[in-house]
């Protein structure tokens, strides 16, 4: 990763007291991530994992019991060095009296946006998230969905080198998760970096170049989703025409065989697809295709929460 | 920094004016203050006197209640409500949050006193046929008072929820009040330190006398501005370390 990422969090840390003063309950144990500038990255992981108390410790809003926390090479822990970030919170709310327009002014002042063009910028972002309609509208008229549409708007005031969004699909009915992927990607063609903190894996993958999976207030994995998905050494085959069903020389060599009409789909260990490949030749079979196997993304998941857990059980019970 | 702070009191002031309790506390002492010439005769210039004590007790009694009903409540309810968040995760400093509050509730309420103070004078003057330009020492001593308790409440609410709040306020200006006549020449240093609020109460010069000279008023504005920092410097601390 670059020296300058756009966000480096490293060797989080972050506890609270017990009930009853009781001991103290670790919500972050150690997380660390580093974002490259003008990329899409995705925090991933289940509920309670860590990720919203990860992104409000770079935010300054709670803070760490150890841990360094930068944006753009400067400590996002002081308002200053927050100046090119803008926040989109989990479930955003506003003081329901103001109305849409209001709101903005009043964030678009904190964000540092000036007078000369702060109705133009309210008027631009309103607009981007489809609300330029409801500008007067009081905001305890508006709905969940539009609620979260002016999280958006008003994290992007100011037009920040770096948005973080916590889950921000939540609350949006489909055609409203469509365009908020698309304004992802969009931030990003414009070179914008953003840091997306989500639960839902195919939100995700939709738009994340890369991904940190965090777990039980750990990095559980990181890199690009299509190399975690891959699984290492096995390929996946299709083919077709095998008119007597699998060759005996392939007995022991496939696994998750699966016939799709006349085609044959299969894994292989990257060792034998020679073999195999031969095999097929010689049944007068033919290759349709071959690919490093993946694996699922819930699959994948499930796989790797379920570990960490048996890996952490196991940690706590030495 | 001034713009951002600026922007906050702004925010608070607007949101202020459209509580209902403002308004209705408003009328109420729109009511009271009708009212208070009607009440039997003690004799010429005793009424007046008496007018002006009972007008400048009412706006006190108005502006404690509105104070509290807007500072009390303000910082709980946006941590509640995570309106904070997307104060706070701007290049926004917490002390810069807190003094913004302030500033926008103390503006709210000198609005709200001299709305007060020009209704007391306008029946003043129509009943007594004297404009009693004094109030407004008395009704600037209960803007001061209720400007120390805003910043009292805010340093408690950085920690504390809204009925605490009121409740530290209460007992606070109770104990401030009560001080002067409790605190003898051998009473400990903490009691010496602790906050009079008397300072700010001029009902009696203002209603039976001439009012307070000049160099008094000073000493007012100072002991504000003192009191106002101190509370300001806590609530900052109390709210710097604060998980929200």
């Amino acid at each position: 990763m670059s020296d300058r990422a756009a966000i480096r969090v490293s060797n989080a840390r972050k506890s609270y007291p017990g009930s009853l003063g009781k001991g103290r309950t670790t919500v972050v144990e150690d997380v660390g991530l580093e974002v490259a500038g003008g990329t899409v990255h995705g925090l991933l992981g289940p509920n309670g994992a860590g990720k919203t108390t990860t992104v409000k410790m770079l935010l300054g809003l709670v803070r760490p019991d150890a841990g360094e926390f930068e944006v753009l090479g400067r400590s996002s822990r002081a308002p200053s060095g927050r100046a090119s970030l803008g926040f989109l919170p989990e479930q955003p709310y506003f003081p329901p009296q103001l109305k849409a327009a209001q709101a903005m002014r009043l964030y678009g002042r904190l964000a540092g946006v000036g007078r000369a063009r702060l109705e133009d910028e309210i008027a631009s972002k309103l607009s981007l998230v489809g609300l330029d309609r409801h500008a007067d509208v009081q905001i305890s008229k508006f709905s969940r969905g539009m609620l979260q549409r002016l999280g958006i708007a008003q994290a992007l005031l100011g037009e920040p080198r770096i948005v973080v969004l916590d889950e921000p699909a939540s609350g949006l009915d489909p055609v409203g998760q469509r365009d908020m992927r698309n304004l992802m990607l969009s931030l990003k063609d414009d070179g914008v970096t953003v840091l997306l903190s989500s639960h839902q894996l195919s939100e995700v993958e939709a738009v994340c170049d890369r991904v940190t999976i965090v777990n039980r207030g750990r990095v559980a994995s990181e890199g690009r989703l299509d190399d975690l998905l891959n699984v290492e050494g096995q390929v996946s085959l299709v083919v077709r025409d095998l008119a007597d069903g699998l060759p005996a020389p392939m007995e022991g060599l496939v696994s998750d065989v699966a016939v799709k009409g006349s085609s044959w789909v299969f894994s292989v260990a990257q060792t034998d697809v020679r073999r195999v490949i031969d095999a097929v030749d010689e049944a007068g079979g033919s290759l349709v295709s071959l690919n490093p196997k993946r694996e699922s993304r819930e699959d994948y998941f499930s796989r790797l929460l379920d570990s960490d857990g048996a890996s952490t059980e196991e940690a706590g019970t030495r | 920094m001034m713009e951002r702070i600026f922007a906050l009191a702004s925010s608070v002031a607007a949101d202020a004016l459209r509580r209902k309790v403002l308004y209705v506390v408003v009328f109420f002492v729109l009511v009271m203050a009708v009212a208070v010439p009607s009440l039997p005769s003690y004799g010429e210039g005793v009424d007046e006197a008496v007018y002006r004590e009972v007008t400048l007790a009412l706006v006190f009694v108005a502006a404690l209640i509105v104070v509290l009903a807007l500072a009390a409540p303000r910082i709980p309810a946006e941590v509640e409500h995570r309106t904070v968040y997307n104060v706070l995760s701007k290049n926004v400093y917490r002390w810069e949050y807190l003094v913004g509050l302030w500033c926008g509730i103390v503006f709210t309420m000198a609005w709200i006193i001299a709305a007060f103070t020009v209704i007391a004078q306008i029946v003043g003057f129509a009943v007594y046929a004297d404009p009693m330009w004094v109030l407004w020492q008395g009704t600037l001593g209960v803007l001061l008072e209720v400007g120390v308790l805003a910043a009292l409440c805010i340093a408690a609410a950085s920690r504390l929820s809204t009925v605490p709040v009121v409740l530290v306020a209460l007992v606070f200006l109770f104990v401030a009040h009560s001080r002067s006549s409790v605190v003898l020449d051998d009473a400990s240093l903490a009691w010496k330190l602790f906050p009079s609020l008397d300072t700010f109460n001029v009902i009696n010069p203002v209603a039976h006398g001439g009012g307070v000279d000049a160099a008094y008023v000073a000493s007012m504005l100072l002991v504000f501005v003192a009191y106002s920092a101190f509370l300001l410097v806590l609530a900052a601390l109390l709210f710097k370390g604060r998980d929200l």
